[in-house]
């Protein structure tokens, strides 16, 4: 609990990182808290991103891109152990929140959407811009939330290609955006 | 609490010659004999009627010619292009009239959430050297990149990522080719060729044992079935009159014409129309027999199907209300649905109706959003903006009316002019409707000075005295602890000028039941009229009549001759206006 205290402390502690070799992370991204971040390899994180350890650890898989003014992480105590696990291949979009358990492979959340605290997303969603979902909601694969709540599931079939063209984008990012990983290990 | 905003609308005086008219103040009907005529014919803002005749200032245009504002209403719309709103080509009025009103190039709208679609490949993207040089393969889809819906999901694939709206007219959801009406008319002629020997053996079903590749108790899709009745209809008139070789041959412009019309009309009334001989010849009409001739059997468990795929794939697969309007078609699954191509647009022109003078032109460029001409009322009419007098603090500015406790307003005209304008202001003594509010217009004659160019205003000395009796009447204010005196303007500017009005607001309680006139007591009684409040009846609208008086220069338009007769010339101009000023507490 003690550590858990100091944690809250003003002055954004340093966290402890497992950063791969390969991640292109902007100066300017902000890594805070506690708990470990872990980051995977190809995974671009934009500048002024902001990923909050303070309430739980973070995990991001590979071929990841987190936008600018994204939150990642807990923002709130939540209970013990809780953390934020980002699979592989997901694009956090402009100003997306994500505190949710578990975002699965390949999932889009667009810009300015709001994944709630203990949901549980399954691979290749997508959640639209503005569209929230709920604390503890659990959606299946290829499920879209667009509109005004508004919810189907994708079978175009067309996954792979989309991933294939996040691992292009990642490879245009890499070359754009000056990485710095030293400040952050 | 709902917000407010103050509103002016004004009424196009077109509808004068029906104006709605409600007597003010009781309900009984001789208060119409005995109140004034001026009274009468107060404009009431809450009649049904008004809803169609009151615009903001904004939407209104005006005629040079008939020195008169111009409404949606009395303008004539002529269409200057069609185009696409999402390719911005234009479209030809005779491709409209041969394609319809949609866009017949790759602009489609998504069928679940109505986002534009992209064409994208379904390959993966060329990788390696000169990538960004090689073009991608086919097949192609349509995709939203909203909500991620694509045409695969309808079993849609296109070989060439252009002409789309052509490749989709070819295929049916699911893939499979759609029969085009050509090959329909290819095949019908084959088959009529095969059965040529005896021209009457249709009537004995001969024909249909001739040899076609089309199957005759093939289910239609509704436009292959209209495209069959109607080839099979023309064929029958045709055939019923003989007068169709001299004249029309059978086309599409048969139908229109007396002759034609009269002949169908001889043959559903026992042919006292039709001519004798093709009466001999033909007797009536028989119908279709077949799905070559458009006739759709309903066997009695085709909806089988569709309340099995209902029962299997539940509420989730169907469409909704507002996804089959953007349909041609009844399509109760999402898997029916297909992608909306875009409905063209115009750009159009408005004339006067009166004389039809041109009073707003868009360019022809579709790119372009100027306008050649474009005589917007805005110019012509000085506008009225609304505030309280005094001020609120920002908390407060949504505060409702209190009843019965005067409340002073602003009303701020501005002159668009280059001459200065007399105007005259009268409204009724009490707003119309249920809730009266009286309403005192404290300066109801002004004028306001012209709209001269600004610099040139400072430029001159004038400029200064303005200022002066600005701060002037500023400073009168402070002392009279804002209270506004009777006949004089409040507040003046180069080309504007503020008067006050007072309103006392009505309470919104229902009068207590002495104070009730007689047919007030009835109607309640009957339970015709209730005492509760109906929506925006709580709103003060002040009818307001406006008198606009200004010289103005004849010259310009009789020009030519007579340069030297230019004189000046008095204009006038009057309509009633209505203001929203508050909603009651
Ligand atoms: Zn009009
Ligand atoms: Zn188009
Ligand atoms: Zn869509
Ligand atoms: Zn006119």
């Amino acid at each position: 609990m003690s550590s858990k205290r100091a944690s809250t402390a003003p002055a954004a502690p340093k966290p402890p990182t497992s950063l791969s070799p390969t991640l292109t992370i902007a100066e300017h991204a902000s890594l805070v808290g506690s708990y470990l971040i872990t980051l995977g390899a190809n995974t671009v994180v934009h500048p002024r991103a902001k990923l909050n350890s303070t309430y739980g650890p973070i995990t991001v898989g590979s071929n990841c891109i987190i936008s600018e003014r994204s939150m990642i992480g807990l923002q709130g105590r939540g209970a013990d152990g809780e953390g934020v696990v980002i699979e592989d291949g997901v694009i956090v979009e402009v100003g997306a929140t994500v505190e949710s358990k578990v975002i699965g492979e390949g999932c889009v959340i667009e810009v300015n959407a709001k994944v709630g605290r203990g949901s549980l997303l399954g691979t290749h969603c997508k959640i639209g811009p503005l569209c929230e979902v709920a604390e503890d909601e659990v959606l299946p694969d290829y499920t879209v939330l667009f509109a005004n709540g508004m919810r189907r599931i994708d079978n175009s079939g067309v996954e792979d290609l989309k991933l294939k063209m996040v691992a292009r984008q990642i490879d245009v990012l890499r070359r754009l955006i000056p990485s710095n990983l030293t400040k952050f290990q | 609490m709902s917000t407010f905003t103050p509103y002016t609308y004004f009424q196009c005086p077109c509808t004068d010659s029906s104006p709605p008219v409600r007597n003010i103040g009781s309900d009984s009907p001789t208060s119409i004999h005995s109140s004034s005529s001026e009274d009468e014919k107060a404009f009431d803002p809450r009649a049904p009627r008004a809803n169609y005749s009151l615009y903001p200032l904004e939407h209104l245009l005006y005629c040079e010619d008939c020195h008169q504002i111009r409404c949606p209403r009395c303008v004539l719309d002529e269409i200057v292009t069609y185009y696409c709103p999402n390719c911005l080509f234009e479209v030809p009025s005779s491709t409209v009239k041969s394609e319809g009103t949609r866009c017949t190039r790759s602009c489609f709208q998504c069928p679940i959430c109505i986002a534009p679609l992209s064409v994208s490949s379904l390959e993966a993207p060329p990788e390696g050297l000169g990538a960004e040089h090689a073009s991608q393969g086919g097949p192609y889809v349509l995709n939203c990149p909203h909500c991620s819906w694509s045409s695969k999901e309808i079993g849609i694939q296109f070989d060439k990522p252009n002409g789309i709206f052509t490749q989709l007219s070819k295929i049916k959801n699911g893939g499979d080719p759609v029969i085009t009406a050509r090959e329909r008319r290819k095949d019908r002629e084959e088959r009529s060729r095969d059965s040529a020997p005896g021209p009457v053996t249709d009537e004995d079903g001969v024909q249909d044992e001739t040899v076609v590749k089309l199957d005759p108790n093939e289910v239609l899709d509704a436009e292959s079935q209209f495209s069959n009745l109607k080839a099979f209809y023309q064929a029958q008139l045709a055939e019923a009159s003989p007068a169709n070789a001299l004249g029309f041959s059978g086309g599409d412009y048969g139908y229109g014409s007396p002759g034609a019309l009269s002949r169908i009309m001889g043959l559903y009334t026992g042919g006292t129309y039709a001519d004798k001989k093709s009466k001999a010849k033909k007797g009536t009409m028989r119908e279709a027999q077949n799905a070559f001739e458009g006739l759709k059997i309903v066997a009695p468990n085709s909806e089988d199907a569709l309340i099995a795929k209902l029962q299997n794939e539940g509420w989730d697969a169907t469409s909704s209300s507002l996804q089959r309007d953007e349909q041609s078609t009844h399509t109760p699954f999402i898997s029916d649905l297909r992608p909306i191509a875009y409905l063209l647009r115009t750009k159009r022109s408005k004339r006067c109706k009166t004389c039809r003078h041109i009073l707003s032109k868009p360019e022809a460029k579709i790119q372009t959003t100027r306008f050649r001409i474009r005589l917007v009322a805005l110019n012509y009419i000085p506008s009225i903006s609304i505030k309280p007098l005094q001020p609120l603090l920002s908390t407060q500015l949504q505060a409702p009316l209190v009843p019965m406790k005067p409340t002073q307003f602003l009303l701020t005209f501005k002159n668009p002019l280059f001459e200065s304008v007399k105007v005259n202001i009268a409204t009724p003594a009490q707003t119309p409707g249920r809730f009266a509010s009286k309403i005192t217009i404290l300066c109801p004659q002004f004028e306001v000075g012209a709209n001269t160019d600004a610099w040139e205003e400072a430029l001159r000395d004038g400029s200064k005295g303005v200022e002066r009796e600005k701060r002037r009447t500023k400073a009168e204010a402070s002392e009279g602890q804002l209270q506004a005196e009777a006949g004089k303007v409040w507040e003046r500017g180069r080309n504007w000028v503020s008067v006050v009005v007072e309103v006392i607001p009505a309470s919104l309680k229902p009068s207590p039941d002495f104070l009730k006139t007689e047919a007030q007591r009835k109607l309640a009684e009957e339970g015709g009229e209730d005492d509760r409040v109906r929506e925006d009846e709580d709103v003060v609208e002040i009818p307001v009549f406006v008198r606009v008086e200004w010289e103005a220069d004849t010259g310009g338009e009789d020009g030519g001759l007579g340069k030297e007769k230019e004189g000046r010339e008095k204009r006038e101009l009057a309509y009633w206006c209505v203001l929203g000023v508050g909603r009651i507490g």
